[in-house]
């Protein structure tokens, strides 16, 4: 088979399962209570399979030949746009498809164990699945239509998942506020679409890439309608991978299933706008405005939402924020041409914020739902596996070698810093950055698993199941409704990682990878990512491999220093400064308006609803209340001057009811009109 | 392939066969009216509504072999049926498939035979009384629709325009919900009687002057007067005129005055097609008369009419997700739809037309079923059509969840969905002709999501509502919707199937506009408007290419 045929396997069987699923969804738990999470995980392991079939394919060609095109019908080609139902293969394209699967898969494993029980179980794996391949439509999308077809069924998927539980009014706002801040990223990538296709006259990504090394947006200088396609496809990147200022949808997101934040938070949909930006590399690197403005951006959220984890007590929220911040490094990589680096980094987070998650949910379990920091504690001995999975995590995501984090983050500031100029700034931007991820990272660890244990730590020790009996109506913490047994909500008896063999299976795998994935490109050793990505890149002027021995030694000395600092820093306030935030609290009264500024995320919430939602809404009210009333209603028909009340007292005047009265109007009305033109002509 | 006249009079046949014939079978004329009472399944099926769906089915069987006959490519009429009608005034009676109008007979035969099947069944609440004339009235508005579309002679369009009024008329004032129902009757009347007139004494001018033009006979044939072009100054009133009839018919903002009292008080049956088909008409009338005929004054008031467009998207987006009435709503989000419609009408080049053609079919296809869901929204809260009412009802009806949840993905044009096909090429259309009308729509795009998945949360999700008391959708309210559902998803997959057969029509009837507004353009924009403003009996700016 050749490669682009395993390409759309790999599309078919998610949608297969989702198909299956959401058709089947009276029989399939009678047969057995868990056979849609089988046929989920499997839908999405064959699709996995069928990567790997598309990966030795293409690794069978010549580099020159490795991006293949393959369209199955014409989708919509009129009045000169032309769009094709067609998937590019290309080494770029089967990365992603590896990780995504690969990720997923696991994903869907863990959630076998973790939703059962579940009221929504098989309508979980239907969603879970739509979502899996609305992401693999996105990266294996030919053409711009449908990367925006992708693109948007992610975001669907997403409100589905974050609103699974649809009884909780916090969950639908988080829901619709994903949503409606994925549409403005659509809306930017259409409007980018138009602006490039104005110049290529196509839709296909390749022959739009040709016809701008041909000369489409002209030689020399920047092409203004370039740098606006470019700025414009970038708020599409910026919302989907929750980049400032479109991110406040992403730490709400957190109302979904705990594997969904895994799934969708962590490891593919956030990561699409990273994608995005290498895949449209040679329009970006003739915008080199619009570069600058993604570096920039990319640079700040990591800084912000690395501030923002350190005040969060929300475990989820936490690594969220974590989230944003690891993708604003590679946002910042792919737009100064760390592609590689990027698309390594975007592979490495995928593994350890997957396990962080999973890891959180295993907690989350024990916790009987709780995820407040404030409330845990001492899980260390009960829960061993949950807690070295953590360590694995956390060590790789603050960047300790050997762990893999700490060789995909360092290669990407290593290849700023290699811009030189103002990128030094964005260097130093990212070793704080990483001197705050160690930091929140480990002060979510030692808060969760050291010190004294709490009443659900001490019980599992001490082998009781690991539930506390519920109040008897459970309530939603954010805003205290009663919680809907009917639909469910999270905390209703789900499992821990120690006592279900598919958590574990799926967390172990995922622990091998943030361990030892970095091994696949240690600098100066094996370059496997770079010459694998290579054919993608071909026409890049950037794509290199870098060699600046001194540069190469202090990133990795300082990524290294500082990570440690950082962890000893928390370990000196959340361990050794006492169970009882003595230390912390001390920190918190010296730094008020800081620790203020943190702890309300910098203020975006407030300031979107002050800009945005709450004139919309006045304007809505303002028509409906006011305009609609006065000006439509009064001054053009009602009221007693309007065309209506002036007509309805014609018409009963006339007493003749409205049809012979308008018969009779409509003849007048001809002879009248056909009078006129007959004395004229 | 039977004569178009089969297709266009079936219905009205039907309607009128099934009053007679129950009135020859039945001396009390309304039969069973009492066991639909004791019934609440409410299945009440009357030898009107029967020989009324079986007359809407076949005109819809007649039109999909129609779709499958259109030879797609050139602009030429196929089918055409040709006769003199009043041979003084030149009045033919001339019928033919275009491939403007070729899908359009699709959806209004299909959107009448779900609404026939929709008043057949009325789970739930009391069939229609008085079905003799119900059904009359109905399978005429059917035929004068499909007469609408069909018309080839510019006297004949007007005229089938105004016999589709008629029954409306009558279906909202004798069928009508209280309170409201004689209000919005006469506010409907009103409007569209003063948008009629306007039409009427704007088709006679046309008539008469380009016969004045020619030198000849008169004549209201479309296709000769294509080759009569009016004077400047003419076509510019004459557009008004007929400019304001479509508008008040589809309607726009700011002569949407009569929707929310008619939204409120129309049946849901008479609303579904209604709000999926009339509306419909206006937007063609644009694309079939207006565009092709007047192509001068498409030019001059384009920036008129792309600002009404869009303000209709921008108020009807505004009031939909302020709004708690389900049906106004749907009725708003309307505005809001046929503004994106006009935009990509007056965009005046081949993009945007079969963007907006596109989505004339596709909007009628979305609201239907949204505003038949909206009836079974109701009948599980309560009798409510209030979204505060609602909630929660998702629970004990996951298929009509899931229904509801793709109509709602498909109005909102999500990717993937015809809708949005639609909408791209309007704004493609739009973002090539005038840039920044085209970036302050998007925000209509934006908008669109927060309304359609507003409703549906309300609706469905939340907390349960107080009277709510859910269901699964039934068996027959299933067989209403899922042919839609069927349209969308086939359209969803393979819009290409449309595109290709309207193309050489849609790229014909922009043509004229599309060169005059180029030539236009084609001079310094000084000279140019001097010399528009100051002879407006010349064609100005004529450059020769």
């Amino acid at each position: 088979m050749s490669a682009t045929t395993y390409g759309w396997l790999v599309l078919a069987f998610p949608l297969l399962g989702t198909l299956s699923s959401a058709l089947g969804f009276r029989r399939l738990q009678g047969v057995s209570p868990r056979a849609p999470g089988w046929i989920g995980t499997g839908a999405i392991f064959l699709s996995f399979l069928a990567s790997l079939g598309a990966l030795i394919e293409l690794q069978g060609q010549s580099p020159a030949h490795r991006q293949i095109v393959s369209s199955l019908w014409n989708y919509a080609s009129t009045a000169g746009i032309d769009a094709q139902m067609s998937i590019l293969v290309d080494p770029l394209s089967v990365f992603m498809i590896l990780v995504v699967t690969g990720v997923s898969t696991l994903i869907h494993l863990y959630s076998i164990s973790y939703m059962d029980g579940d009221r929504g179980y098989t309508r979980y794996f239907a969603y879970l699945n739509f979502f899996v391949f609305s992401m693999l439509l996105l990266v294996l999308a030919g053409n711009f239509v449908l990367l925006i077809v992708g693109w948007a069924f992610v975001g669907a998927a997403s409100y589905l998942l974050i609103s699974f539980w649809y009884r909780r009014t916090t969950a639908t706002k988080a829901g619709i506020k994903a949503f409606v801040i994925n549409v403005v990223g659509d809306v930017g990538l259409v409007l980018g679409t138009y602006f490039i296709f104005k110049h290529t006259g196509t839709l296909d990504l390749l022959h739009s890439f040709h016809a701008t090394a041909a000369g489409a947006f002209g030689h020399g200088a920047e092409n203004g309608d370039l740098v606006a396609g470019c700025l414009a496809l970038l708020v599409g990147a910026f919302a989907k991978s929750a980049q400032i200022p479109l991110h406040t949808w992403l730490p709400d997101a957190m109302e979904g299933p705990t594997p969904v934040s895994s799934l969708i938070h962590a490891a593919t949909m956030v990561t699409a706008g990273v994608y995005l930006i290498a895949r449209m590399h040679p329009l970006f690197e003739l915008a080199t405005s619009a570069q600058d403005v993604g570096a920039i951006v990319g640079a700040a959220t990591l800084l912000i939402a690395g501030t923002i984890g350190l005040a969060q007590t929300d475990i989820k929220r936490v690594i969220a924020y974590s989230t944003m911040s690891q993708i604003g490094y590679m946002i910042m990589g792919v737009s100064v041409g760390a592609y590689a680096a990027g698309m390594f980094h975007l592979m490495t987070h995928a593994f350890f914020k997957a396990l962080l998650f999973m890891g959180a949910g295993s907690i989350i379990g024990a916790m009987a739902g709780e995820q407040s920091l404030d409330r845990m504690g001492g899980f260390r001995k009960a829960m061993p596996f949950t807690y070295g999975c953590f360590i694995i995590g956390g060590l790789a995501l603050s960047g300790i070698p050997p762990f893999s984090g700490f060789f995909s983050k360092d290669e990407i500031l290593l290849v700023t810093a290699e811009r030189g100029g103002w990128h030094w700034a964005l260097y130093v931007a990212g070793y704080i950055g990483a001197f705050l991820t160690a930091v929140y990272t480990f002060r979510m660890i030692f808060r969760a698993f050291h010190g004294e244990p709490v009443a659900e730590a001490r019980e599992m020790i001490e082998s009781h199941p690991p539930h506390l009996p519920h109040a008897e109506l459970p309530r939603n913490p954010a805003n205290g409704e009663e919680e809907d047994t009917d639909v469910g909500f999270p905390g209703d008896g789900h499992a821990i990682a120690e006592r279900a063999l598919p958590m574990r299976a799926a967390m172990a795998v995922l622990a091998v990878g943030a361990a030892g994935s970095g091994l696949l490109q240690i600098p100066k050793v094996d370059f496997v990512v770079d010459d694998f990505l290579k054919p993608s890149f071909g026409g890049s002027s950037l794509y290199a491999t870098h060699t600046r021995n001194g540069l190469l030694v202090l990133g990795l000395g300082l990524g290294t220093v500082l990570g440690l600092l950082g962890i000893a820093l928390a370990h000196r306030i959340w361990v050794v400064g006492g169970r009882d935030l003595k230390a912390s609290s001390a920190i918190r009264a010296r730094t008020r308006p800081l620790y203020e500024l943190f702890v309300n995320k910098w203020y975006f919430d407030e300031l979107i609803e002050m800009l945005l939602i709450r004139p919309a809404a006045a304007a809505g009210a303002f028509a409906r209340d006011t305009f609609e009333r006065l000006f439509v209603e009064e001054t053009l028909i009602g009221g007693t001057t309007g065309i209506v009340r002036a007509g309805s007292a014609a018409v009963r005047a006339a007493q003749s009811g409205f049809v012979r009265y308008y018969a009779a109007l409509l003849v007048l009305g001809v002879a009248g009109v056909g009078f006129y033109f007959l004395l004229q002509s | 392939m039977p004569a178009l006249s089969i297709m266009l009079w079936l219905p009205a046949a039907c309607g009128l066969l099934g009053a007679l014939a129950s009135s020859l079978l039945t001396r009390t004329g309304e039969p069973r009216q009492a066991d639909a009472g004791e019934h609440p399944a409410g299945m009440a099926w009357s030898t009107p509504g029967v020989l009324a769906l079986i007359g809407s089915l076949a005109a819809l069987g007649l039109s999909i072999a129609y779709i499958a006959d259109y030879s797609s490519g050139g602009a030429s009429l196929q089918h055409v049926t040709d006769v003199v009608w009043i041979s003084e005034l030149g009045i033919h009676y001339k019928l033919a498939i275009t491939g403007l109008n070729v899908f359009l007979l699709g959806l209004t035969t299909l959107l009448f035979a779900a609404a026939t099947l929709a008043a057949n069944i009325r789970s739930g609440s009391h069939p229609p009384d008085r079905p003799r004339l119900f059904y009359f009235h109905f399978m005429l508005a059917e035929s004068a629709v499909l007469g609408a579309f069909l018309a080839q002679d510019l006297a004949l369009f007007v005229s089938f325009f105004d016999l589709m009024l008629i029954p409306f008329y009558f279906l909202i004032g004798g069928w009508g919900r209280e309170p409201g129902r004689v209000k919005a009757t006469i506010k409907l009347v009103i409007y569209t009687l003063v948008g009629s007139l306007l039409m009427l004494a704007a088709a006679i001018a046309t008539g008469v002057l380009a016969a004045q033009q020619g030198g000849g006979h008169i004549t209201f044939v479309l296709s000769a007067l294509h080759a009569l072009p009016l004077s400047t100054g003419s076509q510019e009133w004459i557009f008004l005129f007929f400019a304001a009839a479509f508008l008040v018919k589809m309607p726009a903002f700011p002569l949407h005055g009569w929707m929310p009292d008619g939204y409120r008080a129309m049946p849901i049956e008479v609303l579904m097609v209604f709000s999926g088909v009339l509306s419909k008409v206006g937007a063609y009338g644009f694309l079939a008369i207006v565009l092709p005929l007047f192509p001068q004054a498409a030019v001059h008031f384009q920036t008129l009419m792309l600002l009404i467009a869009l303000a209709s998207i921008l108020y009807g987006s505004a009031q939909a997700f302020s709004q708690s009435d389900a049906r106004l709503i749907a009725g708003y989000s309307s505005v809001a739809q046929l503004g994106f419609i006009t935009l990509g009408i007056f965009a005046l080049n081949p993009q945007g037309a079969q963007g907006a053609l596109l989505q004339m079919v596709n909007h009628g296809l979305v609201v239907a079923p949204l505003l038949f869901i909206v009836a079974l929204l109701s009948q599980r809260a309560g009798g409510s059509e209030d979204v505060r009412e609602m909630g929660g009802i998702a629970f004990r009806a996951p298929v009509l969840a899931s229904i509801f949840l793709i109509v709602a993905l498909a109005t909102l044009a999500i990717p993937g969905s015809s809708n949005f096909v639609g909408e791209f090429l309007i704004l493609l259309g739009v973002f090539k002709a005038k840039l920044a009308i085209a970036i302050i729509a998007f925000t209509g795009v934006v908008l669109a999501s927060v309304y359609a998945l507003r409703l549906f949360i309300r609706a469905m999700h939340n907390r349960v509502g107080r009277s709510v008391d859910s269901h699964e959708i039934g068996l027959m309210d299933g067989v209403v919707l899922v042919p839609l559902l069927a349209v969308i998803v086939f359209l969803a997959l393979y819009p290409q199937f449309a595109l290709h057969r309207s193309e050489g029509s849609v790229k014909a009837a922009v043509s004229q506009a599309f060169a005059d507004g180029h030539r236009e353009q084609g001079l310094p924009l000084a000279v140019c408007s001097k010399a528009y403003l100051k002879a407006f009996n010349t064609r100005p700016c004529v450059t020769g290419g």
